[in-house]
């Protein structure tokens, strides 16, 4: 009878183990949760029991092996970005204690691409633009203060 | 000793030479090799770059040659020692600004500002590539540093590529500095397809002179903002305003000439042997390179384009017209781009001579290119 106890406790184990690693999100594992808040095709949002280092923590192993992730601790969250080519796009844990720690994984988006793109072009074009801006303002002052003294001269 | 003894000692001094150790693969590479060395010496396309290039890559695809790898004692090999410390670490790019800044009179951009947008228009094929190398399965680091190859700067993809995938640096390096030495070959093309005849002929105003206190200040008030705003680029962008700096003042000629002649050359045949070397034929002929090879052409094309379009927008609402010619040369690879807007102005216009116009998008292409690194790198880390 012992025997058939522990043997089913492996049964049990090996299969809720199996679950536990095939539950996913476009790629990305699922920590365990106590409650769903959002669910959409290109977003899941959780809510977890695990404390806000627990679950980065849980992340950070699951991720341990991977290429290309990154991670940035932001004021209210840490967010642990793809830049590899996964389906998923960014893991965002909340920092926010209140009913629990919040885990936000969303699918990887041409839109973000796009948006980025342009950003980083138009800031380009900033960067010249307030080189030109600086060029035009010294040349303005040192043909002034030129002047000036060719003029005391005279 | 018997028969069997002696064939096997035969066969043991065999195996340590390269005939043993042969691949068709080789061939191909040495067929490479031997091609950027007939356009570096047949041609003239950048000889000083493509020379140490096409021999690095001709003597590494040699079986069992002792130039890349590391030796039993975990010590680089010559080849290996010169990528590792130059490249790897980032020197030798950032020690080829120096030189090139040191060489560089930033008179045409000083006294003509506006072209620096011209610069920016024309990084627009490094961020259309982007998005074409992301969709071809490259990982969003890998993309950002093909798209660079667009902006034809060779220091600055090496810095970006280091920085974001060290493992495309070889095609990356070759792709860019091969476009580089085509400029004459693929600009023109595209010029004459984007401007009409009336557009080629616009002259422009003659630039004002401009003063030595401004050209001191330039370089400072460049790297203030440059390290302000894109502070990942500013080994980059600062070793560039001090060779300019150090040239300017003409208070330190001999550190100015050793910057642009003896240390310049010397970085240059490091750099070259290095990024040729990096091309091994089994590291080299898989899809990733010459995909890279590909598209870079197409980004060239595109970063080309958009600094003529970015002169034609500007146009729009300029009194004195720029000549679309010279949006060419946003393109960084100087002067070569600069060389090319006036060669192609001067089919149209014998006496209109577009050079010292196009020095300013030319230098402004460097600068631009250098942002558009920066930006990258600040996305990533």
């Amino acid at each position: 009878m012992k025997n058939h106890i522990i043997l089913i406790q492996v049964i049990l184990l090996i299969f809720f183990t199996s679950l536990a690693e095939a539950e996913d999100f476009l790629g990305a594992p699922i920590i365990p949760y106590k409650e769903t808040v959002q669910k959409t095709y290109k977003r899941l949002k959780l809510l977890t029991n695990l404390s806000h280092d627990d679950a980065v923590a849980f992340y950070r192993d699951a991720f341990k092996d991977e290429m290309d992730i990154k991670y940035r601790d932001w004021k209210n969250a840490t967010y642990i970005e793809d830049d590899g080519n996964r389906e998923w796009h960014s893991v965002t844990i909340s920092k926010e204690t209140k009913g629990g720690t919040t885990v936000t994984i969303t699918k990887d988006s041409w839109t973000w691409i796009f948006g980025m793109l342009t950003f980083r072009f138009l800031g380009v074009f900033i960067v010249l633009s307030v080189l030109f801006m600086g060029m035009k303002i010294s040349t303005a002052i040192i043909l002034k203060v030129v002047g000036k003294i060719n003029g005391e001269n005279v | 000793m018997n028969i069997n003894e002696i064939k096997d000692l035969i066969l043991g001094i065999l195996q340590t030479t390269g005939v043993f150790n042969f691949e068709w693969k080789l061939v191909i590479m040495w067929g490479i090799g031997l091609l950027f060395i007939y356009l570096a010496v047949a041609k003239e396309y950048e000889p000083l770059l493509l020379l140490p290039i096409g021999f690095g890559i001709f003597i590494v695809n040699f079986p069992l040659v002792p130039l890349m790898d590391f030796s039993e004692d975990h010590v680089p090999q010559l080849i290996q020692f010169f990528y590792h410390y130059g490249l790897e670490w980032e020197i030798i790019p950032c020690v080829i600004f120096l030189g090139l800044g040191a060489m560089t009179d930033f008179g045409p951009l000083i006294a003509n500002p506006k072209t620096l947008l011209i610069g920016a228009g024309a990084q627009l094929g490094v961020f259309v590539t982007f998005t074409g190398t992301v969709l071809a399965g490259f990982t969003l680091k890998e993309a950002a540093s093909v798209g660079i190859i667009g902006g034809a700067d060779g220091p600055t993809t090496i810095y970006l590529t280091q920085h974001l995938a060290p493992q495309l640096l070889g095609p990356n390096a070759l792709a860019a500095y091969s476009y580089m030495a085509m400029v004459p070959l693929i600009q023109p093309p595209i010029m004459r397809l984007m401007t009409t005849q009336k557009e080629r002929r616009i002259r422009m105003k003659q630039l004002r002179n401009v003063s030595k206190r401004e050209k001191i200040l330039f370089p400072l008030i460049s790297v203030s903002i440059i390290a302000l705003l894109v502070p990942a680029v500013t080994p980059l962008m600062g070793m560039f305003m001090l060779g300019n700096l150090m040239k300017e003042t003409g208070v330190v000629e001999r550190l100015t000439d050793t910057a642009q002649g003896a240390l310049m050359n010397i970085v240059t045949i490091f750099l070259g042997i290095s990024v040729g070397a990096t091309m091994q034929a089994d590291k080299f002929l898989s899809y990733k390179p010459l995909f890279i090879f590909g598209l870079g052409l197409i980004d060239f094309a595109i970063c080309t384009a958009g600094g003529i379009v970015t002169v034609k927008v500007m146009n729009l609402f300029l009194k004195e017209k720029i000549n679309p010619l010279i949006g060419s040369a946003g393109v960084s690879a100087v002067p070569m781009c600069a060389r090319v807007s006036q060669s192609t102005g001067m089919k149209y216009d014998k006496s209109n001579y577009l050079l010292m116009y196009a020095m300013g998008p030319n230098l402004a292409g460097v600068i631009g290119t250098a942002a558009a690194a920066g930006m990258f790198i600040a996305m990533f880390n």
